[in-house]
């Protein structure tokens, strides 16, 4: 008998960005040449693996070995070391923040800390082929909830889990399905929310493109709870993979008798369409996402009325995020206690997050819920670049807030998060380092709200206009006496008088950096200086002269060519010519350069 | 089902909207975007209360907020006068020179801080309402375009619009007499349109656009064309006939 090698080639965004596609021609057609040899090569394309940044990533099973960053160029050394003989290419290896190599990417400080309950085919099946999720108990969920539970048992096991929304409010997902299961009007409707606008973020992508039918599967056992027949997958329009993976599972779903007509024998009928989102990041938000469902403009309703009683065309509807469809399956199959034993007190299971900014690690990682931020920024990522300090992490998306170095040990979870002045949203997470000012983040945050606030509310859009112009003029230099209190003034009123979620959070971003760096703000407006070295007009930046050993770094990197000096004797920025691009300091090892 | 508002005790139906039994009972909540006719907008936020269930107390938009159970309302505490005067303020700075925000916003003692830039033209505050009375009519020729701080009210791509019959009920609705409609020489010039004036046969004022005429006939099914009236000289026609038949009947 020959041996069986398993070659997972990582054909998620990313991989595929950097070009993971030849790769993976390339090892099929390897594959195909026949030999004498005593193995038996099966090339799969998988989803994301999460650490896009080292991509193209090959995994060798079962010898349990990964390669990151691998060229067209190395695939022959790896068919005939790795593939064939069994040899570990010492080059390819994943190497840690310390650059120690480690063989599988399993072993890795990146991996070993995360419980991949949501992600837990992702990167391990090929996304267009029903078979592998089946394979990994797929669809096994939908048997338990057809045959043997009755709608009750369904509901209760949700119950038990205590599993909340994951795509930004934390809604306990039972709850919502009981609120629509109590009204006595048909059709319902079940949804699941794809449209992830938050820039930045990719784990609903990940999910929709990696592990299309976990999504699937939840709805159907949802749909089969609620007596609904019909359901829709909202996807951003951008995510051209998803939609493409997205529609071939469904496909494949009815084509195996788990979707349409009489699922499995059993009697029940439910079908999914797909509908491609109307671009805006508002479109994400439930009402909006249903009217713009409906084929109208993408625009909040006040949400007296829950959509579980009256959303799509007036009828029943429970809208949920893909993380949490994607939950489903696993709680009916593994119970939700099982579910509960991860996680807070009052924030059950895992959270996927994108880790991303300043730190050595970047990509998506799924830990229990009350992980510390501590944990998921220096021991997950890695800590920061460089020999930079961390300043603060934004979570929660672009209507989240800052969080500071002093509630690094937080335990993050969805009350935790929303007492610190930020929310879970749907599990951002962007590191910043000290080269970071927070006036300009705050600013940035408000300016991308500006574009995307559908603009239908006076507080939320005459709002965030105002807010945008102070913090346009304190990171320009024309801050005045008396602007912070009438930005405090201005978020406490649009935090309760706007009309949607969007309108709601997006003070966060201000009274977040307000609370947590108020003196930057105060150096910005009365002493016209910006610490962090970022707004143009406030900085100025000297060399100084003790620190300073003369390598001529800063010199020969100096776009405008305004720092001079001899080698090993002290340089001089003249000031004049500086453009403030701050690459000086970027590249200056020895923290000469400096922020007057 | 009694509620409590401001301390008065009112009776409501279950799911009516708060600002309509308020209004029942004598007590004004200062609106914008709220039409009797066209309710549900819900934009302009002039309308939000506090809102006291079970000893917490939260803000609602009481235009658009159906009353559920026994709750207690306060319209004008200390909380929501500031809200709405920082609210005005916000809208004071973006129509400077109109004159019904120069009133609210002085009775909240709402003032524009120097530092905002602002355009003394602008009299619009993006309500909405002249969309959907529009909309409602079933002409459709405005609609709010683009989003964010953008948003502005027009026809599709500024263009004069072929739907626009030149009505005027947006102008009509609009709590801040934003919409400018010139009238001369029996044209009548709307969203960049003109229209010809139809004038009543009786009193020989311009009362109606020849393609508003039009329009009503098609809806109603009736023809207008043989009496061309104004409302006025119709309603003084209708006395005058009521007079006949009394005199008729007293000969
Ligand atoms: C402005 C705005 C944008 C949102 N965008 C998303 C999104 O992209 N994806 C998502 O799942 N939820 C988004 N939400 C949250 C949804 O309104 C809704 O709460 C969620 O999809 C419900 O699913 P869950 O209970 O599973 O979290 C957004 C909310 C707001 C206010
Ligand atoms: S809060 Fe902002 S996004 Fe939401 S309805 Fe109002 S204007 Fe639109
Ligand atoms: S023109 Fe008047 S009615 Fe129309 S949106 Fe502006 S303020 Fe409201
Ligand atoms: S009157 Fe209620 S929001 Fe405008």
């Amino acid at each position: 008998m020959s041996d069986r090698k398993i070659v997972k080639v990582c054909c998620g965004t990313g991989c595929l960005a950097n070009g993971s596609g030849v790769l993976f021609e390339k090892l099929l057609e390897k594959s195909k040449i026949k030999g004498d040899f005593a193995v038996d090569i099966l090339v799969k394309s998988t989803g994301c693996n999460g650490l896009c940044e080292k991509g193209p990533l090959i995994k060798i099973e079962p010898d349990g070995i990964t390669y990151c960053k691998v060229k067209l160029s190395d695939i022959d050394e790896i068919y005939e070391k790795t593939i064939l003989k069994g040899e570990a290419i010492e080059r390819l290896l994943f190497s840690d923040s310390s650059g120690k190599k480690t063989k599988s990417h399993k072993d890795t400080e990146f991996y070993k800390r995360q419980v991949k309950l949501a992600l837990r085919n992702i990167g391990e099946i090929d996304p267009t082929c029903i078979e592998d999720y089946i394979e990994r108990d797929g669809y096994k969920a939908i048997y338990k909830a057809l045959f043997e539970m009755t709608p009750e048992d369904i509901i209760k096991e949700v119950e038990k889990s205590k599993i909340r929304g994951r795509g930004g409010a934390g809604f306990l997902t039972y709850r919502k399905w009981m609120g629509a299961k109590k009204v006595d009007s048909f059709p319902k409707y079940v949804v699941c929310n794809g449209d992830e606008g938050d820039p930045g973020a990719f784990m609903d992508r990940s999910v929709m493109e990696g592990d299309p039918h976990s999504i699937i599967e939840g709805m159907i056992i949802c749909a089969r709870y609620l007596d609904s027949h019909k359901g829709y997958i909202y996807i951003r329009d951008e995510y051209g993979l998803a939609i493409k993976n997205m529609k071939a599972a469904i496909e494949d779903a009815k084509n195996h008798g788990y979707l349409g007509k009489n699922i499995l024998g059993s009697g029940f009928d439910f079908d999914i369409e797909i509908v491609r989102g109307g671009g805006a990041f508002v479109c994400g938000e439930s009402t909006a996402l249903m009217s713009s469902i409906e084929g109208k403009v993408g625009e909040p309703r006040a949400k007296y009325i829950h959509s579980n009683e009256k959303g799509l065309w007036g009828q029943p509807t429970v809208l949920n995020n893909v993380e949490t469809w994607a939950n489903i399956p696993l709680i009916i199959l593994k119970g939700g206690e099982w579910f509960a034993g991860y996680g807070t007190e009052n924030s059950k299971g895992t959270k996927v997050f994108s880790l991303v900014g300043k730190v050595k690690n970047t990509g998506l990682v799924e830990v229990p819920m009350g992980t510390t931020l501590r944990e998921l920024i220096f021991d997950i990522g890695g800590g920061i670049i460089g020999n930079k300090k961390f300043k603060a992490v934004q979570t929660g998306g672009p209507s989240g807030g800052c969080i500071p170095e002093g509630l690094l040990d937080l335990k993050v979870d969805f009350d935790t998060l929303t007492e610190a002045g930020s929310m879970m949203g749907s599990g951002g997470m962007i590191v910043m380092d000290e080269r970071t000012c927070m006036v300009d983040v705050a600013r940035y945050y408000i300016k991308f709200l500006s574009e995307e606030s559908c603009g239908k509310c006076a507080p939320c859009r005459e709002g965030i206009k105002r807010m945008l112009e102070i913090l346009t003029d304190i990171c320009e230099g024309r801050g005045k006496e008396g602007d912070i209190e009438l930005l405090e003034e201005i978020c406490s009123m649009v935090e309760s008088a706007a009309l949607c979620g969007l309108g709601k959070t997006a003070p966060n971003p201000v009274m977040t950096t307000l609370k947590y760096f108020k003196d930057e703000y105060i150096e910005h407006i009365e002493n016209k200086r910006c610490p962090a070295g970022v707004c143009k007009n406030l900085t100025t930046f000297f060399i100084d002269s003790e620190k300073c050993v003369g390598c001529g770094l800063c010199r020969k990197n100096c776009p405008a060519d305004c720092i001079s000096g001899e080698i090993k004797k002290p340089h001089f920025i003249d000031a004049s010519k500086c453009i403030k691009c701050g690459s000086c300091i970027e590249n200056c090892r020895f923290s000469a350069v400096k922020v007057k | 089902m009694i509620i409590k508002i401001d301390g008065k005790e009112c009776t409501a139906q279950k799911g009516e909207y708060l600002l309509s039994i308020a209004r029942r009972n004598g007590i004004e909540i200062p609106t914008l975007c709220h039409s009797d006719a066209l309710p549900g907008i819900g934009s302009c936020r002039l309308c939000i209360v506090e809102v006291v269930e079970k000893g917490r107390s939260r803000v609602v938009t009481s235009c658009i907020f159906p009353v559920m159970g026994e709750i207690e309302v306060l319209t004008n505490s200390k909380k929501i006068r500031n809200m709405r005067k920082t609210l005005l303020m916000l809208y004071l700075a973006r129509v400077p020179e109109n004159e019904k925000i120069k009133k609210l916003a002085e009775e909240y003692g709402a003032v524009v801080p120097e530092r905002f830039s602002a355009d003394k033209s602008e009299d619009c505050i993006l309500c909405g309402l002249c969309v959907k009375a529009c909309e409602s009519l079933g002409s459709s020729a405005i609609s709010t375009v683009n989003r964010g701080v953008t948003k502005k009210v027009s026809t599709p791509y500024d263009e004069p619009s072929k739907e626009c019959i030149g009505c005027g009920s947006c102008a009509y609705v609009c709590p801040t007499n934003a919409m400018k409609i010139k009238e001369k020489d029996g044209i009548r010039t709307i969203w960049n349109k003109d229209f010809k004036l139809i004038k009543c046969e009786k009193c020989g004022e311009y009362f109606a656009t020849k393609e508003q005429i039009e329009y009503i006939n098609k809806k109603k099914g009736f023809n207008l064309e043989d009496e061309m009236l104004c409302d006025k000289c119709k309603k003084k026609k209708a006395g005058e006939r009521l007079k006949e038949v009394f005199e008729d009947y007293r000969e």
